[in-house]
């Protein structure tokens, strides 16, 4: 599988940014950490949603990280697409007869494979045969058997039908389907990139979490922003569920109670942090955790909390009701019926 | 059909009512949360040498968000967190957590309705470096303890060695606090639930 070409042309559709050559996906995901999410189901069989394939989408977060690293760029599909049309037939022709030996190469390499497995099952129904035959003869000096034809008779049978098979395997080209059209197309020039995405506020944690090796995908199945995983999701389970907040923004503490339960719940912690924060008089080994610089070369440092449960009740179960109601006694002074 | 009188006489106080009626917290909500905290864990959890760093005297100023409410600090019964590496590195070294030497650790008390801010948890954090430890309870409940025979005590030293490199490195996670939240107000039941808090990017563990 060879390396895409840099930059990455990452193709901007209503709105989405979505990844339509496969180099491109297994690259990103190797080298860049960055997953996205496969969206494209069958058109024959579109109810099937286990397994998906191509197109990748990407958040705008990670199509920023991308460009910003100067591994992408992204193209608006739609314009680019306008040179179909003053396309040379010449070059059009070209194309096509290159498309055609691609499916020619297909179906040879398809139709070897399948000779390769006949001859296979010939082989062994051939030592059955074999096989059965030795056993009949050995047989035939105690019974009256029929006699069986002998496996020279089968063997000229089998490799007489063989060669005609191989002969007539037709040489039909498979239709090639290609995923992208850069190779009739010419790939778009620098001038013709879009803009970086727009990204929400959260771009800050994300491209910390991301330079910190984590791979990120999309919170919504875990109810945070982003869900940070120590390797590739198909390897690893995931650490944090992220949230990002503003240094001064009001979090009410129970967005912690519930971002702490359900974290622990499965296994992970619960990440808040803050985006960008004046916060630079303080020492930076202290904070070497949490420093990033982001946006343009800015330098700014962000606070990382990561919040998980405790586990209060070591008690047993009736003393610790017992406590709590106890509590309940205490907090409001009015008599409440305190019966276990 | 004659229907039965329940003497129900007004009830007592209780025991936290009075503790709180009884200091000059009945005032300060702020401080009677800390208070019911403190309480809490020293009737509930068992903490011991429980001490109160009440906030620093300057937080007068209008700009409350950049204080930090007052602190508990206390020793635990058990351990309270024990990070995933430490955690096999004990392991692989025959160490549990009833071995070590008992540490202190401190709470954030908070109320259920109160809102915070990455500032101001930040300024906690910050000042866990300056809370200074009045209480002598720490060498008494040291001393009490059995000594350990010669093998063990070598691999204490060894893992005292090893957590001290890893706090230098933060491998064994960085600062971390308990954050003690009271269920108040309308409805609240004066449950207490506690959360632990980290700072930086801390790995999840296995529990």
């Amino acid at each position: 599988m060879g390396n895409p070409t840099i930059p990455i042309p990452i193709s901007y559709v209503s709105g989405k940014y979505l990844l339509f050559s496969i180099d491109a996906v297994t690259y990103l995901r190797r080298e860049h950490h960055v997953c996205g999410v496969l969206i494209g189901t069958l058109p024959q069989i579109p109810q099937q949603n286990v397994f998906l394939g191509l197109p990748l989408e990407l958040m705008p977060e990670e199509a920023r990280l991308l460009v910003d690293k100067g591994v992408a760029c992204i193209v608006d599909e739609t314009k680019a697409h306008d040179g179909m049309k003053s396309l040379l037939e010449e070059d059009r022709r070209q194309y096509l007869r290159e498309l055609e030996s691609q499916g020619l190469n297909a179906s040879r390499k398809l139709s070897d494979r399948k000779g390769q497995q006949r001859e296979q099952v010939l082989k062994k129904l051939d030592e059955k045969a074999k096989a059965k035959a030795i056993k009949a003869l050995e047989n035939e000096g105690e019974t009256d058997t029929p006699p069986t034809p002998s496996p020279s008779v089968l063997d000229e049978e089998r490799s007489s039908s063989r060669s005609s098979n191989r002969t007539s395997g037709h040489t039909m080209a498979m239709g090639v389907t290609p995923t992208t059209s850069y190779p009739p197309l010419a790939q778009p020039t620098s001038s013709q990139h879009l803009p970086p995405p727009n990204v929400p506020l959260s771009y800050p944690l994300f491209a910390h979490l991301s330079s910190r090796g984590y791979f990120l995908s999309p919170g919504l199945r875990f109810g945070c922003q982003y869900v940070a995983y120590p390797g590739d999701p198909l390897r690893f389970h995931a650490h944090f569920l992220c949230v990002s907040a503003e240094w001064d923004e009001e979090i009410d503490l129970m967005t912690i109670v519930n971002g702490g339960r359900l974290g622990t719940g499965v296994k992970k912690g619960f990440l808040l942090a803050d985006q960008k924060s004046p916060r630079l008089n303080l020492k930076l080994n202290e904070w070497k955790v949490c420093e990033h610089s982001v946006l343009s070369g800015q330098a700014c440092e962000g606070a990382c909390f990561c919040f998980r449960c405790h586990k209060t009740s070591r008690l047993p179960a009736v003393v610790a009701r017992r406590l709590s109601l106890a509590a309940v006694k205490d907090t409001s002074g009015d008599a409440l019926p305190c019966s276990i | 059909m004659t229907t039965k009188r329940i003497e129900n006489p007004i009830p007592e106080l209780s025991q936290l009512s009075e503790l709180i009626d009884s200091t000059s917290a009945s005032t300060n909500p702020q401080a009677a949360t800390t208070l019911q905290i403190l309480h809490n864990l020293q009737h509930q959890h068992l903490w011991t040498s429980l001490q109160i760093h009440a906030s620093p005297s300057n937080s007068t100023n209008s700009d409350s968000q950049e204080s930090r409410p007052p602190l508990i600090s206390g020793i635990p019964p058990n351990r309270v967190y024990t990070h995933p590496d430490e955690q096999l590195y004990m392991l692989e070294q025959g160490l549990r957590e009833d071995d070590l030497r008992p540490e202190r650790l401190v709470v954030i008390p908070t109320a259920q309705g109160q809102n915070w801010s990455l500032r101001r948890m930040a300024a906690v954090f910050d000042a866990l470096d300056e809370i200074t430890i009045t209480t002598e309870d720490d060498e008494a409940d040291l001393e009490t303890r059995p000594p350990v025979e010669g093998d063990k005590a070598q691999k204490l030293e060894e893992y005292y060695q090893r957590r001290e490199k890893a706090n230098a490195t933060l491998e064994w996670g960085s600062k971390r606090v308990l954050l003690g939240m009271v269920n108040k107000g309308m409805g609240g039941d004066g449950t207490v639930v506690y959360y632990i808090v980290q700072e930086g990017e801390v790995k999840p563990r296995q529990n």
